[in-house]
């Protein structure tokens, strides 16, 4: 009796974390990996020894389909991790939010105390045949990509939709963008790192009318890394570990024209509750917040499912600036978010809980640092909101 | 007779035959729309031939593809080996122009009115796209969906044929672990709705299987419909027209080339307005 409530009591914490920059990278999936692990496995300033990880689990959605099979052996091979159960996670852009939930899982489960959780993915050597290709396989493909849609067409119709029910017009994602990139603008490992101002993002070239360029995230390559410990192996990993506080996940309908509503997300909501009711915390409490902006319309429907703004205002949300670092209630997207600093599909949502993990403890560039941030938040999602991750973090245990 | 605009044709109605010809010409010639065939044309002739005759069988000839106008329209096609004579015949023409004649009949083709002028050189370039989708080289860049694929969807994707579930009309259909939705039978959705959203895609950003075609036709056009019977559903706009879209506006759907790929042609149906 004992030991089970031992094992129910386990808590989980980030002990180190790091990433690659995102961009067009240089290094292939290999060295990308090897950089983001190394960097994660170096800001463990404690006792950590990479022979101790006892599970690893990397999401990817394809690599462009250059190492479909048996990708996460070849990673974990190329990082000093040879012999570790690993495996790779797809669920599309959602990949390594539902990693790290696996890895958090697993350490829950009692079956393991230090796991890795990371994301990878490499797209910017591809053709602009294969790597539109790549970027459309994660939709509804009998129905939705007959129907002549990829991505920025779903969010557009998303868009669309949003402007004609709700007090909103595309000048709200404009100021999405605006943010963001300023944000970005302060993140050396952002894949865009300049401002834009709001005359230029609201007249960019066409992409998925409504939405333009600077509506649309950009075509990264990337890759992050997260070590994880249970509470009583953290202790001599770190003085200063980020505590998993709260994890949800839920899925949805694939196709967009199966869901009752096109102006929110559903598995979103759902991950949400679930997160913050573990944590014992109210979306009023967060600090901080990665969301998953792919398009800027989906930074402001998150805004709205994460209960950071109600519904219907989300673009006034925007239009108020209430996500810009020290300015609003919670800073959204400090990292620059993947509008900014990149949307290397697998590695997007671990790299999220880098940039969570560094400012929790104040570990960011000073102009990006957000004031006494407590609590901080991850919200990853897949495709059009087929699959989502919510994970709620804090500097204390509870 | 009686002529009309017929899902996007022209329709000439005689007791013993059916005329249907594109709306495009190229100096006197009647020509085919960026997606239609001799193969779209007949769906909608037998299709409006429907509204006045049942069609015991018809004889369809090569050039067009016999399961896509049997399973659009829900006919039989006449098989030469085993049955007496059709019914009913489709003739080709060297124009764009079909002919759904009862064997025999004395089919006069009247000139119509209509004459949409297209540019030659925008003509010849969707042709020779096309031609291109065609080649049996021509392989997957695009999220793969395999010929048995297509057949199994091709009734629901080519006549909306649907299931009946616990809250109405459910399509497209769907599979369940309790056993079969489709319980209580197949349902024909009607094909219209209105418009919930659109977008159109640029070039450079629509699916790679339309990327021979797209830069032609200025992108490639989606719209989210609520269909009359209730389900939802996103469709390609059709290829050869630019309506002015609106939130709730009516529209109707239409069988169309979609793409190609590996020699093979997917079918399926359009979208477009109601008053066009």
């Amino acid at each position: 009796m004992l030991a089970l409530v031992a094992w129910v009591m386990v808590d989980v914490a980030v002990v180190g974390a790091g990433q690659t920059r995102y961009g067009n990278h240089a290094l292939g999936l290999k060295g990308m990996w090897a950089e983001a692990a190394r960097s994660a496995f170096s800001s463990i300033d404690g006792d950590f020894d990479v022979k101790s990880v006892d599970e690893a689990y990397i999401g990817s959605l394809a690599f462009g389909g250059a190492q479909l099979g048996n990708t996460a052996a070849l990673l974990t091979e190329h990082s000093d991790m040879e012999g570790v159960p690993v495996r790779r996670v797809e669920n599309a852009c959602a990949s390594s939010g539902f990693a790290f939930r696996d890895a958090w899982m697993a350490i829950k489960s009692g079956q393991a105390d230090i796991v890795v959780a990371g994301g990878i993915e490499k797209m910017n050597d591809l053709t602009p045949e294969r790597r539109r290709y790549w970027l459309g396989v994660s939709g509804d493909t009998e129905w939705e990509r007959l129907a002549g849609l990829t991505f920025p067409g779903t969010y557009a119709l998303m868009a669309r939709r949003y402007f004609h029910e709700f007090d909103a017009s595309h000048d709200d994602l404009v100021h999405v963008s605006v943010k963001n990139h300023l944000h970005g603008s302060l993140n050396p490992l952002a894949h865009i790192q300049k401002e834009v101002s709001f005359e230029k993002a609201a007249s960019g070239f066409m992409v998925a009318d409504p939405l333009t360029l600077y509506d649309c995230c950009p075509t990264s390559d990337g890759a992050s890394c997260v070590v994880l410990a249970a509470d009583h192996v953290a202790k001599r990993m770190t003085d200063t570990p980020v505590w998993v506080r709260g994890s949800g996940a839920a899925s949805d309908h694939l196709a967009l024209h199966d869901r009752p509503s096109i102006t929110q997300l559903k598995a979103t909501q759902t991950a949400g509750r679930k997160a913050y009711e573990m944590a014992n915390l109210k979306p009023r409490d967060i600090d901080i917040a990665e969301v998953h902006d792919c398009f800027t319309i989906a930074e402001v429907l998150a805004t709205e499912d994460l209960g950071f703004a109600e519904r219907g205002h989300g673009g006034r949300f925007a239009r108020e600036g209430q996500g810009v670092i020290n300015q609003g209630s919670v800073a959204v997207n400090a990292s620059g978010g993947l509008k900014s600093k990149g949307h290397p599909l697998g590695a997007t949502g671990t790299g999220q809980v880098v940039e969570v993990f560094k400012q929790l403890r104040g570990q960011v560039e000073s102009q990006r640092q957000v004031k006494d941030a407590e609590v901080g938040l991850t919200h990853n999602v897949g495709g059009s909101g087929a699959t989502c991750a919510v994970h709620v973090f804090g500097r204390d245990r509870t | 007779m009686t002529e009309e605009v017929w899902m996007g044709y022209l329709v000439d109605h005689c007791t013993n035959y059916t005329v249907v010809q594109s709306p495009f010409v190229l100096g006197e010639e009647r020509v085919f729309g960026a997606d239609s065939d001799a193969t779209t044309l007949s769906v909608a002739a037998i299709l409006h031939r429907l509204q006045h005759d049942a069609i015991a069988s018809v004889a369809v000839p090569d050039g067009i593809d016999a399961d896509t106008v049997s399973t659009a329209c829900n006919v039989h096609v006449w098989d030469e080996e085993s049955e007496a004579g059709p019914e009913w015949d489709l003739l080709l023409s060297e124009e764009a122009i079909i002919v759904l004649a009862r064997p025999g009949a004395d089919v006069e083709i009247s000139v119509m009115d209509i004459a949409v002028e297209v540019d030659r050189p925008f003509n010849e370039a969707i042709l020779t796209a096309w031609e291109m989708e065609l080649n049996t080289l021509h392989v997957s860049q695009g999220a793969y969906v395999s010929q048995a694929q297509y057949v199994e969807a091709a009734s629901p994707r080519l006549s909306l044929s649907g299931q009946i579930g616990a809250n109405g009309p459910v399509w497209p259909p769907r599979y369940s672990a309790h056993g079969p939705v489709n319980g209580n039978g197949v349902h024909k959705l009607t094909p219209n709705g209105h418009v919930l959203s659109w977008t159109t895609l640029s070039a450079a950003g629509s699916p790679s299987e339309f990327s021979l075609r797209a830069p032609l036709l200025g992108g490639v056009s989606t719209v989210l419909l609520e269909l009359t019977d209730g389900p939802n559903g996103v469709f390609l706009i059709v290829d050869d027209e630019e309506p002015e879209l609106s939130m709730d506006a009516p529209m109707e759907l239409v069988v169309r080339r979609i793409y190609a790929q590996e020699g093979f042609i997917r079918y399926g149906l359009k979208a477009r307005p109601m008053s066009a």
